[in-house]
């Protein structure tokens, strides 16, 4: 228990030392983000956090999370519209939400999904540094309550200081960077969006048909989503049905690697 | 509610305060230029540079079409030095301009004189010409790229996170205004550019995907049709965004954009 309570102790060090380590040569903001959201689920009571981003016009646009499964996307790409994230970044509070179900009137499609993915208690952290909001963390709990106090700190304080080391203007370039970086992120998002179109018309299925077997295609080539659906809309890919793994995709030429 | 640097959409689907503010500017500048003559009043991209040298704190600002590599089309200017510096990079076949469109990424370039190793040539004749600092952002959706808005100011240093997310929006009206002019509803009496693109509105580029294929057309031009088509039965995008989607309605490639009963 001694021990497991050093090894913990140990991990968090880790953490906070990598959250604050922005200035490297060839940091990459949204890798960053995916790292932060994976910390938070290890080191917190927490099963699954997503990262919504302000896309610098003042919508929120989800940029990373902790998990790939479509289905938790979507109940974070929901909050784009409604829910306690959206409430965080525009409060700039903490926003905790200790059951789902007992926010069904001011939220019915965020708390429907949510629930209905198993999920009942939510926490959302925004990430600021002084009078800068740039989005929100959001922890996902599938049992009830917020998190502990010592959790909720901790939390906050990751938060913060990856916040603090995005912001930072001791590299000169670093602002802009960041900024470049975040804006490619997001039109990715936008070219993900148009595969699914394109595959759905191609083969006649449902969009979010084609974007599981996008995600289970990047997934196991180890590639990144934006560019198999760059693959997509350019012919390259097509949809198989294999029976067993339902719709996958696959070379429209053999040979191909 | 705070009242710092960032402006929060209030409604779903609505036009955020941001957006109706930069849409405010350009019709100003519009409005200002039929006044003196020089120009019909149209929402046109003259006006929407004119409108970003006024409110984004620079010296001029361009918008040029690029289609691929080597295809350059200036399209308007705010300024002479503003379209000079397009056709510097033309000839020294680098520079911020090209860089956004070939990395679809903004490219801000707060002091120039720290990039003179990564553009020689363009970044030296520039100093030369008194210009500090260069912001050029890609007029893009996804894998739709079609130009660049370019920004340069005398003065060094950062935009502020204001300027830049008007100038994001700049660019985001920018983006439409090709896309209309390709599809000519921007002619057309009562046209104004809606707020779709950019604000969270997936259904918008599932649908562009979907039509793309229906009509064996590129994005842009996918995009281009959605967009007339909402503009002359006078729907908003996301609805009709929304009907291709569900497979209500078809872009039929023998008949224009008209509604096919499956």
């Amino acid at each position: 228990m001694v021990r497991g309570m050093a090894m913990r102790e140990q991990r968090v060090t880790d953490a906070f030392v990598e959250l604050a380590d922005t200035l490297v040569a060839g940091f990459d903001a949204v890798e960053f983000l995916h790292t932060l959201t994976e910390r938070c689920v290890e080191l917190l009571d927490a099963d699954t956090a997503g990262l919504l981003l302000s896309d610098e016009r003042g919508s929120l646009r989800l940029v990373a999370a902790s998990t790939g499964e479509t289905r938790l996307l979507e109940l974070f790409e929901l909050q784009e519209q409604e829910g306690p994230s959206l409430e965080c970044y525009h409060s700039r509070q903490v926003v905790t939400l200790p059951d789902v179900n007992q926010e069904t009137e001011r939220w019915p499609r965020f708390t429907a999904t949510a629930a209905e993915l198993g999920f009942s208690g939510v926490h959302a952290i925004p990430m600021q540094l002084r009078t800068q909001i740039i989005g929100t963390l959001t922890l996902f709990r599938t049992h009830p309550d917020g998190l502990d106090e010592a959790d909720a700190r901790l939390g906050k304080a990751l938060v913060d200081v990856a916040t603090i080391g995005l912001l930072s203007e001791r590299a000169v370039r670093h602002q802009e960077m960041v900024t470049e970086q975040l804006q490619t992120a997001l039109n990715s998002r936008v070219t993900v969006e148009q595969a699914k179109g394109v595959l759905a018309e191609r083969h006649g299925v449902t969009t979010d048909q084609a974007f599981a077997a996008m995600r289970r295609h990047a997934r196991s080539r180890n590639q990144r989503l934006d560019e198999v659906a760059g693959e997509a809309i350019a012919g390259g890919l097509r949809i198989a049905d294999t029976g067993t793994d339902g719709l996958t995709l696959t070379h429209t030429r053999s040979g191909r690697t | 509610m705070g009242s710092g640097d960032i402006v929060l959409m209030r409604h779903d689907g609505g036009m955020s305060e941001r957006t109706a503010r930069v849409f405010s500017w350009v019709a100003a500048a519009a409005a200002a230029a039929t006044a003196t003559g020089d120009d019909n009043g149209h929402i046109s991209m003259a006006a929407l540079c004119r409108a970003a040298h006024l409110q984004l704190g620079v010296d001029g600002a361009s918008v040029t079409a690029m289609t691929g590599p080597g295809t350059h089309t200036p399209i308007a200017a705010s300024g002479e030095l503003a379209a000079e510096l397009e056709e510097l990079q033309v000839t020294f076949g680098e520079g911020p301009c090209l860089a956004a469109f070939t990395f679809s990424s903004p490219m801000l370039v707060p002091d120039l004189a720290e990039v003179t190793a990564r553009w020689p040539g363009f970044a030296g004749a520039a100093l030369e010409r008194g210009v500090g600092a260069v912001f050029a952002f890609p007029l893009h959706a996804g894998t739709i790229q079609l130009g660049v808005l370019e920004l340069h100011r005398a003065a060094t240093g950062p935009m502020t996170a204001e300027q830049l997310a008007n100038t994001l929006v700049f660019a985001d009206l920018a983006l439409q205004l090709l896309l209309d002019s390709s599809s000519g509803i921007d002619r057309r009496p009562g046209y104004r550019p809606t707020d779709e693109i950019s604000h969270g509105r997936d259904v918008v580029h599932q649908a562009t995907g979907m039509v793309a294929v229906q009509l064996g057309v590129d994005m842009a031009e996918a995009l281009a049709r959605l967009r007339a088509r909402a503009f002359t039965e006078d729907v908003p995008l996301n609805e009709v965004a929304a009907d291709v989607v569900t497979r209500r309605l078809r872009f039929d490639p023998q008949a224009g954009p008209e509604e096919k009963p499956e």
